[in-house]
């Protein structure tokens, strides 16, 4: 495998498994691409015929980088089968748990993955080229270590509640396991406060987060980066000049059409959790968003395709309804045949479509009109799709605008715990179907589960890789990033970092290797570990 | 000064994510000031630049060292021995990891799917998983019970689901700075000095346990030994000495401890009845008993131990030991 040099300057965290990517490039132009991950190690399978708790301490081990996320899934799956009674306190800290990991992956992803290719040498003829790699450079730079220093504070807070993070269990059907002191709180308020004095506000912003989140529009947020020297030259004020100096915003826009599953149970609204009741009970909304219209979230709408997946061939279903994998052989990727199977990944579809899962579905969603009182209403992305429509800028600015508010939340939550009330109703088993689901930090994650006689039958679970990595569906129709290469100009074939910069705005977990072929004759051309 | 490469198998990256959080040293400092040169990382691969596939084979002809090698996750070896499961640089991983170990200087297996094939390796094992030197409490596992590294030992086993930044860095340090005569290793060839006290060491319900004093989830006090299912009496690892995340541990946030730095983990193979419960002998007797314990004696006296203690609430006698508060 060859190399290439620049493009290995930023791998940390693309760490899940190992995903290949094979492009082919017309004129410097993508004109198709086929994503394969190449590690298989059957986590449904496992689970089938065990204890019914399984789940909590098996799926959060799928990936240590979302594991917080897994859990939640987990244990609500399990509050609908089992009909238990949440209190608000269980709500609150499994809220808590959520959002921490997310933040923390918030400063993590940016310096650590996203940016350090800003520094690449395809910019360096841009105004703003020198100032981005003083800051940027992995490693060297001057907010990249203060960044990723900042990134272990959250889950001190998630420790708190949880134990440890990564791998916790604590969030269990009923409630939580643990009952937290005075103590926990006030240690858990000054911890995120650091966070915010350490990075967030000084580093990040260049101004408090309340004057950040009256931005409402596109305009808006042009005005806040010119209204003063601390804005203009915060991380967040270079990150939008350079972003369009650079090019970002022209690139990269993919299927566009959007998923969330939405997250954050409200404590007030899901203490009798069904499956039914979850999208009103959500304070970050779910929805599918076709490019025109928003859609109410239905599970049901969800179907996964093997056809391109090394399992044996079954019809498209819905989780509940799919067997167990059976794989078959697989082949590296030089003798792969992406005509046939190609993938470990399954190809998820909503009503029928590849849709991109992601924080930038999620700000999407925030946008929806419909939006109910007690969720987040913010036009933002509304606007700033009409303006620019998807694109790997648009991305990255989602996912950064999700820390301010994360933070204001955090200490919400905080604020609300009741010391004298429950924090666990015990459950009683039974048997039955399930849906747990949440926004983990890279986008919709659900899990579908089916006990009978007391045991796991059936365990179904679809990540944000799976929705944004996988592979072509039943009709040779292409996954969101798939699309996302297609079409994207490489400006210099030897070091396409083009390609990159596409797949890490949609962060996906996972080891990429990108190899390049040419178009016509299919000859291999370059291949780059990302 | 020591050259590190470190591969993923069949991993989740836990144990990446982990040593990531580390904090004395962080990562960076290990690099730059303990003497660690990280030839490769999946995350952190800064220093190499080079092409992976070529790297490696410098390293298996000799042209370049490697002083440590270390390896997360499991050894894919399905399906039917071949392990195209979990292709690395157009080859099978496992291949990679025998040409691997056989010319590293310390061999070092990170986190229970490495040491001795965790959750991967649970029955029926889709992805014939084992661990490097264990499959679960059997010696052997993938490199075999006679692989010892040119250094001398076998693998190191750092284990845990995943395993503490600290157990991982430290050792990296006292292997980099010349002290890998301090470091001992038990049977189960983890490091003595992380892996002699149990879990239960330092957890403020020590004093419950002892006294048969019954915790539960969303309750502050108690222990979570006797209902749902703690294992900190029978597993090894410093937990409640080196806190995780700098805060807390899993059973100072009443979270029971599931056993990962044993092999074996997940315990029971996840059968029903296993999960957050403790497993019990004619509906009340636990089936497993603190380490070091005749299951018999320890009937006896938890026997006594517990209705004493039932007697004295009656008795209105206070334990004020027991009280907790928000």
């Amino acid at each position: 495998m060859s190399i290439v040099k620049e493009l290995n300057i930023s791998p940390v965290g693309r760490v899940e498994g190992d995903l290949d990517v094979k492009v082919f490039m017309e004129n410097g132009v993508v004109t198709r691409a086929h994503t394969q991950a190449a590690m298989f190690r059957g986590f449904e399978k496992i689970m089938e015929g065990k204890d019914p708790q399984s789940g909590l301490i098996v799926t959060p081990r799928i990936c240590g980088i979302c594991g917080g996320s897994h859990l939640y899934c987990a244990s609500s799956a399990l509050d609908t089968v089992w009909q238990t009674t949440l209190p608000p306190n269980a709500l609150l800290l499994r809220a808590i748990g959520q959002a921490t990991e997310t933040i923390q992956s918030i400063p993590r992803w940016f310096y650590a993955i996203f940016a350090t290719d800003m520094a690449n040498k395809k910019f360096a003829n841009k105004k703003l080229y020198d100032e981005v790699t003083r800051r940027f450079a992995a490693y060297v730079g001057t907010s990249f270590q203060k960044g990723v220093t900042a990134s272990g504070r959250p889950v001190e807070v998630y420790a708190l509640f949880g134990g440890q993070w990564p791998h916790s269990s604590y969030m269990v059907p009923g409630g939580v396991m643990c009952a937290p002191t005075l103590k926990d709180i006030t240690r858990a308020s000054s911890i995120m406060n650091q966070f915010r004095n350490d990075w967030l506000e000084t580093t990040w912003l260049g101004c408090s987060i309340e004057r950040y989140m009256q931005i409402k529009s596109w305009d808006d947020m042009m005005a806040w980066v010119h209204e003063n020297e601390s804005q203009h030259n915060s991380d967040l004020g270079l990150m939008i000049r350079a972003g369009i100096e650079f090019g970002l915003d022209k690139f990269g826009q993919g299927v566009g059409k959007f998923l969330a599953t939405g997250t954050y149970l409200h404590k007030d609204r899901y203490n009798k959790p069904t499956i039914d009741g979850r999208n009103e009970a959500l304070i970050s909304s779910s929805g599918f968003y076709d490019g025109n219209k928003y859609h109410e979230f239905n599970h049901m709408d969800v179907m996964e395709h093997v056809k391109h997946t090394w399992f044996e061939d079954v019809p498209a279903a819905h989780p509940w309804k799919q067997p167990l994998p059976t794989p078959v052989p697989s082949q590296n990727l030089e003798q792969t045949n992406v005509n046939e199977k190609y993938s470990w990944s399954k190809a998820p579809r909503y009503l029928g479509h590849a849709a991109e899962a992601g924080p930038l579905a999620r700000v999407i969603m925030n946008a929806n009109p419909k939006n109910l009182a007690h969720q987040i209403q913010d036009p933002l992305f509304g606007d700033i799709m009409q303006k620019m429509g998807p694109s790997v800028f648009t991305r990255v600015m989602a996912r950064m605008h999700e820390a301010p508010r994360l933070y204001e939340y955090i200490n919400q939550w905080l604020g609300q715990i009741d010391l004298d009330g429950e924090f666990y109703v015990k459950p009683e088993e039974r048997d039955g179907l399930g849906f747990g689901a949440t926004e983990a930090a890279r986008g919709a994650l659900a899990h579908w589960i089916e006990i009978k006689d007391g045991v796991i039958k059936n365990y179904q679970v679809i990540a944000p890789t799976t929705w944004n990595v996988g592979p072509n569906d039943d009709e040779h129709k292409s996954g969101p990033i798939e699309a996302a290469l297609e079409g994207t100009e490489i400006e210099d074939q030897n070091d396409p970092v083009e390609v990159g910069m596409v797949a890490r705005s949609f962060d996906s977990c996972l080891v990429c290797t990108v190899h390049a072929h040419d178009g016509k004759s299919g000859k291999e051309l370059k291949r780059f570990k990302l | 000064m020591a050259n590190v490469l470190w591969l993923q198998g069949g991993a989740c990256s836990g144990n990446t994510m982990s040593f990531l959080n580390a904090q004395e040293p962080t990562v960076v400092e290990l690099i730059t000031d303990f003497g660690v040169n990280i030839l490769w990382h999946p995350s952190i691969g800064l220093e190499i630049g080079h092409q992976v596939t070529h790297l490696l084979e410098d390293i298996i002809a000799g042209k370049v060292q490697m002083d440590i090698f270390v390896y997360e996750g499991s050894i894919i070896e399905g399906p039917k021995g071949t392990g195209t499961m979990n292709y690395f640089c157009d080859r099978p991983m496992k291949d990679w990891v025998r040409e691997l170990a056989a010319v590293a200087g310390y061999t070092v297996a990170i986190g229970d799917c490495a040491t001795w094939g965790g959750i991967p390796a649970v029955p029926p094992n889709p992805s014939e998983s084992t661990g490097m030197q264990f499959l679960k409490k059997d010696k052997g596992g993938f490199l075999g019970a006679n692989y010892v590294s040119k250094g001398g030992l076998p693998v190191i086993n750092i284990p845990g689901c995943p395993a503490h930044p600290d157990w991982i860095t430290q050792i990296l340090v006292a292997i980099s700075t010349g002290r890998i005569k301090d470091v001992l290793i038990d049977d189960y060839h983890r490091p003595k000095t992380f892996f002699t006290d149990f879990v239960q060491t330092g957890c403020p319900n020590a004093i419950s346990f002892a006294q048969k004093v019954d915790g539960g989830f969303g309750k502050r006090g108690g222990c979570l030994f006797y209902e749902v299912g703690c294992r900190g009496p029978m597993t090894r690892a410093s937990c409640n000495r080196i806190l995780w995340n700098r805060q807390s541990s899993k059973t100072r946030a009443n979270h029971p401890c599931l056993g990962c730095t044993e092999p074996g983990f997940p315990h029971n193979d996840l059968v029903k009845g296993s999960v957050f419960k403790t497993m019990k002998y004619l509906g009340f007797l636990p089936k497993e008993v603190p380490t070091g314990h005749a299951k018999l004696m320890y009937y006896a006296r938890a026997g006594v131990e517990k209705v004493m203690g039932k007697l004295e609430m009656v008795a209105g006698i206070e334990k004020e030991h027991f009280e907790t508060s928000k």
